[in-house]
């Protein structure tokens, strides 16, 4: 039996992890029948929409709803009154937390709007040009104010306040000053001030970086039925059924079993569909109507009024001695909450300089609230910004040094004992042999050549998370398993859970039908982000396993009138040893559990503590215009280390999505904001995402460091890969033109303007 | 978007009076729709009334030896699949292409093309009640405008978001247009108006007419065009900045050029090169003359930049036609 | 309300008959008359591609389209990809290449490729991006995408 230290099994003849089979949801997927949230139709469904606020920051004077509610299309009209009151109390989310007062006023504002796009009534009518009219006929009165739109305005003196009450909590003591900072956080470890005496070279830089969003093409949506027993049921695309259960139950008042969620196919999430926004709208205005309430948002409210993640001004200083050792790192990481207090700044931290042994560190971490919408998790939040920061002051290092970039970062690099500056200690990680696959790629090892091209380097890290799954699983007479999971499948999840369930059971992956279950058909499980699925609900899957052939054994053994420790099973057949004429196939076995004493259903609940970090290295070539400032992606390669590929198809599709996504970020993705708080490119027009033209194809190299918490090796793998190509797109930039980007985006206008500078 | 009434003449001289504006019907053309329905969305507009002029068969291109007549319901695919238009009329094939993505070229329309409407985010913006919609105030000039005109802006500041307009003016074309009053035809190069000459209208276009059809005359045998656009993402995107050329070239010596910009001013701007004339075309003359174009730019607080974009698609036109 | 017009198409091989108002883009008659959700709704400004669908055999938005507008022409949607006798190469060829992820901008691309391929039978990389650029994917990078319809064109110009 595996001891907590050796979960892992070491198994090294995978009869399926590790193969490519057809996801199980797939055909569904490319013949258009699978069901998206938007794309549920329930009788006597109406439709919801919401007015949002103009301004950036203003205090509500007075709402009239009147001319509304007598539009004859409409059925109902609700305002944050129609919400019941919260406590200020916080929520875990599963990737974040939520403080439920703050929770109630982003849904629908209270008093104040707090960025331009902040919901303030909700309407249901006939049909969603209806229901667009009746906005046009409510009539907010607003009392405008000035809004701050970055950290630097924020902490300005005499900056105006999102909340008149808010002091900053720093280090854990409420400061009593009044402020847009609400936290303060530092990590440290040895003496940050000795080590830099010891540092020969020291670089010290700040950079900016702009909101960006998670970009996934679906909107949000949501469909809620409360019922006329007081049952409420809400269909929609989410990362967590469960999260959305929870924050809708708090939000309406009602014990959670009172709601049920039934998570539809989701159309990309990034961590930006874990809080909710629809979903107690819809349930209130199904309530007050007593009909279905379909609300999906369109593509402007969901740049203006969702979760974008952090922009942030980061300080990052690095001392190294002249043979190459880091001495010491600072950095301070100021982060934008939004409209209202986040925690952003904190996974920041804990990534920034952890791909490096230092003994002398000292990280400052700052929150701070502006007039933006609140921010979200977006796919290792708070790290990209971080690593854009250390990766290239990195960068300038090794060129003062004259070292090659893979060598000092060899030199440096993480290992299993390393203490990060936020505490915890590595367990056995994958870094060093993620650089040592990387000096070795082609790509790496390819000469470039040419006028404005360049090559650069970045490491990232990302701690992954663990959290609760729960499975279970029946037999089928014909040996084929029905497995009921609780994880959203947001990228093939399902078939990396089908496989490591068949791994378990010595079965093929196409005996396993996975099935993603609502929370009342499946035991509590947390969000499908934190690149926790196939780790934690794969622990559980494992264990339904594990029950499942414990239970089968006996089945045998009562079969055969033998001892349950005479039956041996291996590759999904069961033996008995004594007797090895005595064999039965799972299948065969199945068609007999009638006469052994009926069905057989396995189970299990796991919050396994053993959670695998993740480290990558990313490889770009570029190629400046520099009569126009566009940078083009020649080459773009990433290394990681996934522990263990369970199908390795969907863990290069995670790695190549994750840098095309940090590509998008380095070169073109930002909010631009009017002055006065405005969000002037709402919509994909001018959100400048990559296109396929925009992209080269991106060269995977998995590195398998199996992750010894887990029986299968597995490592989360969809976060970590945004983490290094904003830092490496830099650095190559630089090798490039000898120009070097300290703000993102570096869009054309900037890098042309940076060269003209040079010049 | 408001509920409208959807007509569909087929006969043209119909249209002026379906066009004709009353307080309580306003009515506006519909040819592929791509402009139009994004105005509706954005409540830009809240027309009673679509005029549909797709069934009045104005999807042509005709070619003679005089040149090409394309009826104003033209897609812009149907110019890129035409290989006389590619072959004799590069630049406007290249624009054509240029446009937004496959999806959107499938069924917007030349005529569409030319009449659409600025996409700067403040004139977009339902909350801001700039001077091009009747306010007192453009937004541009001290707020986010990278994207907007570095010349012959003022009062207002937008650019002309047409990537065929440049490339039509180019090559000489002309535009004609049906009224109450019947046909008028109206040079390519006087077809758009600067916020100073008109503030409400990019167009001449009055409100009870429509673009019927654009004529290119054949170009003079030996003449090369192109049309070069530059974007901040690989499609799906306006320019930038952008240079339509139009260069012939006997014995080494230019003796026709016409270069019209795109995307730095409101209207396509047509660059005086007559000093390119007579001269052999070399690398510093064509840079000499970029700067002469540019010289009296007035960049704003954020597009700076597009001084040097405009130059190097100068540059790089003229000297890929030579 | 705006008085309904009645409008037949043709849809994936089959004549249907609608009642729309003119506002009523082709992509909202379709998913929410028709029944026809496969095809989605990304950006409703031609900005994402995900809503595409074959009109008169081009590949076109259909959030800019409006439903009044399609009398009497030939639509074809994702639901029309696939053949009683089975998946179309695309389809095959994106399921087993792994070019989808959370498989919302799919059925445009699946769309847009059969167009591709049947216009040009053999195209090259370049080509196949320039085709196809017209539609957005966030979750894959389009390396997948690209190579399942290279795939898929190699099985085509076999069979």
């Amino acid at each position: 039996m595996a001891t907590q230290e050796e979960d892992y099994l070491g198994i090294t003849d995978y009869k399926v992890i590790g193969t490519r089979p057809i996801r199980h949801d797939g055909v569904d997927k490319v013949t258009g029948r699978a069901k998206y949230g938007a794309d549920i139709d329930l009788a006597g469904m109406l439709h919801g929409k919401v007015l949002r606020s103009p301004h950036a920051h203003a205090r509500i004077k007075s709402i009239d709803i009147s001319k509304a509610e007598a539009h004859p299309g409409v059925r109902s009209v609700i305002t944050v009154k129609d919400l019941p009151l919260q406590e200020d109390q916080i929520k875990d989310l599963g990737e974040g937390a939520a403080n439920l007062m703050d929770l109630r006023c982003n849904v629908l504002a209270e008093g104040k709007v707090l960025y331009h796009g902040h919901a303030v009534v909700a309407v249901a009518a006939t049909d969603a040009n209806v229901a667009e009219e009746a906005l046009d006929l409510i009539d907010v009165e607003y009392e405008v104010l000035s809004p701050v739109l970055t950290v630097h305005d924020a902490t300005a003196e005499g900056a105006p306040l999102l909340f008149e009450n808010q002091t900053t909590k720093s280090l854990g003591e409420d400061t009593g000053k009044k402020s847009n900072v609400t936290t303060h956080f530092q990590h440290k470890l040895g003496d940050v001030e000795a080590g830099f005496e010891k540092a020969d070279i020291v670089v010290e830089r700040e950079f900016d970086t702009a909101t960006v969003h998670q970009g996934y093409i679906e909107p949000q949506n949501a469909t809620a039925l409360w019922n006329a027993d007081g049952q409420v049921t809400v269909w929609c695309s989410t990362q967590g059924a469960f999260t959305v259960r929870e924050q809708t139950a708090q939000l309406l008042d009602l014990p959670v079993s009172q709601v049920k969620v039934v998570p539809m196919e989701i159309g990309g999430g990034f961590g930006g569909k874990i809080r909710v926004y629809l979903e107690p709208l819809a349930a209130v205005l199904s309530k007050k109507t007593g009909r279905p309430v379909k609300m999906v948002m369109s593509r402007t409210e969901v740049l203006q009024a969702t979760g974008p993640t952090a922009g942030s001004y980061i300080k990052c200083k690095m001392g190294v001695t002249n043979e190459g050792k880091i001495v010491a790192a600072q950095a301070t990481l100021m982060y934008e909450s939004g409209g209202f207090p986040g925690n952003w700044a904190a996974p920041g931290s804990m990534c920034i300089f952890s791909p490096y042994n230092i003994a002398d560190v000292q990280i400052d971490g700052y929150e701070v609230l502006v007039n933006k919408p609140q921010t979200m998790a977006y796919r290792a939040p708070g790290a990209t910004n971080a690593a854009f920061a250390s990766e290239t002051v990195i960068d300038e290092i090794c060129e003062a040094l004259g070292a090659d970039p893979f060598e000092f970062r060899l030199q440096n690099t993480s290992k299993e004992g390393t203490r990060r500056a936020d505490g915890p200690t590595f367990p056995r990680i994958g870094n060093e042999e993620c650089l040592q696959l990387a000096r070795e790629t082609d790509h790496y090892k390819s000469k470039l050549e040419g006028k404005a091209r360049g090559r650069g380097v970045a490491s990232g890290f990302w701690f992954n998370a663990g959290l609760k799954s729960s499975a279970s699983a029946s037999v089928n007479a014909d040996g084929k398993i029905s497995l009921v999971e609780g994880s959203t499948d947001i990228g093939g999840s399902r078939a990396a859970l089908a496989m490591q369930l068949a791994e378990t059971l010595g079965l093929k992956s196409e005996d396993i039908k996975p099935q993603v279950a609502d929370t009342d058909s499946v035991g509590e499980t947390d969000v499908t982000g934190g690149s926790r699925t196939t780790f934690a609900t794969g622990w559980a899957v494992h264990k339904v396993g594990l029950d499942i052939k414990a239970q089968m054994i006996e089945r045998a053994a009562k079969l055969w009138e033998v001892a349950a420790e005479e039956v041996s099973y291996v590759d999904g057949v069961l033996t008995n040893s004594a007797d090895a004429s005595k064999q039965m196939t799972f299948a065969e076995l199945a068609g007999k559990l009638g006469e052994t004493g009926g069905p057989v259903m396995g189970r299990a609940t796991v919050q396994p503590p053993g959670v695998g970090g993740a480290f990558s290295t990313v490889i770009v070539d570029v190629e400046v215009d520099t009569e126009t400032g566009k940078v083009e992606i020649l080459r773009a390669s990433i290394i990681q280390d996934v522990g263990k590929a369970i199908h390795p198809s969907y863990v290069e599709g995670q790695m190549q999505g994750g840098v095309a996504q940090g590509i998008g970020w380095a070169l073109n993705e930002e909010y631009v904001y009017r002055e006065d708080g405005t969000l002037a490119n709402g919509s994909l027009l001018d959100y400048r995402m990559p296109t396929c033209l925009d992209l080269p194809m991106i060269e995977t190299h998995i590195v398998e460091v199996p992750n010894p918490g887990h029986p299968y090796g597995v490592r989360g793998v969809g976060e970590v890969p945004i983490v290094p190509p904003p830092a490496a797109v830099a650095n190559a930039i630089y090798d490039a033109i000898g120009v070097r980007l300290f703000d993102l985006p570096m869009s054309p206008g900037r890098v042309l303007e940076a060269l003209l500078k040079k010049d | 978007m408001n509920a409208f009434e959807y007509v569909n003449p087929s006969n043209l001289q119909d249209v002026p009076q379906l066009l004709s504006q009353k307080r309580d019907r306003k009515s506006v053309v519909m040819a592929g729709g791509i402009d139009l329905l994004g105005e509706l969305k954005d409540n830009l507009i809240t027309p009673d009334r679509l005029v549909n002029i797709k069934a009045l068969d104005l999807r042509y291109i005709r070619h003679s030896k005089e040149g090409v007549r394309m009826g104003a319901t033209t897609t812009l695919s149907d110019l890129v699949s035409d290989e006389e238009i590619v072959k004799t009329y590069t630049a406007l094939a290249e624009a054509a292409e240029s446009v937004a993505s496959l999806q959107i070229r499938n069924v917007g329309t030349i005529g569409g093309n030319l009449c659409q409407r600025p996409r700067c985010w403040y004139f977009r913006g339902e909350e801001f009640h700039c001077l091009k919609k009747g306010g007192h105030k453009c937004f541009a000039v001290d707020g986010e405008n990278k994207y907007h005109a570095v010349m012959g802006g003022g009062p207002c500041h937008i650019v002309h978001p047409s990537d065929t307009a440049p490339a039509l003016i180019a090559l000489h074309a002309t535009i004609k247009i049906h009224g109450p009053n019947g046909e008028r035809t109206v040079p390519a190069a006087d077809f758009f108006l600067l916020p100073m000459e008109n503030l409400y209208q990019e167009t001449v276009v009055h409100s009870n007419e429509v673009v019927t059809e654009i004529f290119i005359p054949k170009p003079k045998a030996g003449t090369k065009s192109t049309y070069l656009k530059f974007k901040e993402k690989g499609s799906m995107d306006f320019a930038l900045a952008a240079a339509a050329v139009a260069l012939r070239v006997e014995g080494g010596v230019c003796k026709d050029v016409q270069v019209v910009l795109g995307g730095v001013a409101p209207k396509p701007w047509q660059a005086d090169a007559s000093a390119l004339v007579g001269q052999v075309v070399t690398e510093e003359r064509v840079v000499a003359f970029a700067n002469t174009v540019l010289k009296d730019a007035a960049p704003l607080r954020d597009n700076a930049f597009k001084v040097t974009l405009s130059k190097t698609m100068i540059k790089r036109g003229v000297l890929a036609l030579v | 309300m705006a008085k309904k017009v009645h409008v037949t198409t043709t849809i994936n091989g089959e004549e249907r008959e609608f009642l729309c108002e003119p506002r009523q883009t082709l992509l909202e008659v379709l998913r929410d008359d028709l029944d026809l959700t496969g095809t989605k709704e990304g950006c409703s400004n031609g900005n994402c591609g995900a809503c595409s669908v074959l009109l008169g055999g081009k590949v076109v938005d259909s959030c800019l389209v409006m439903a009044v507008e399609t009398e009497g022409q030939d639509i074809e949607t994702i639901e029309g990809v696939a053949s009683p006798e089975g998946l179309h190469p695309l389809q095959q060829k994106f399921l087993e290449h792994a070019a989808l992820q959370c498989g919302i901008c799919t059925p445009g691309f699946i769309v847009a490729a059969k167009a591709l391929l049947e216009k040009e039978p053999n195209p090259s990389e370049e080509r196949i991006r320039l085709y196809l650029a017209g539609n957005l994917c966030r979750c894959t990078g389009y390396d997948k995408i690209v190579r399942a319809v290279q795939d898929a064109a190699a099985v085509m110009s076999k069979a």
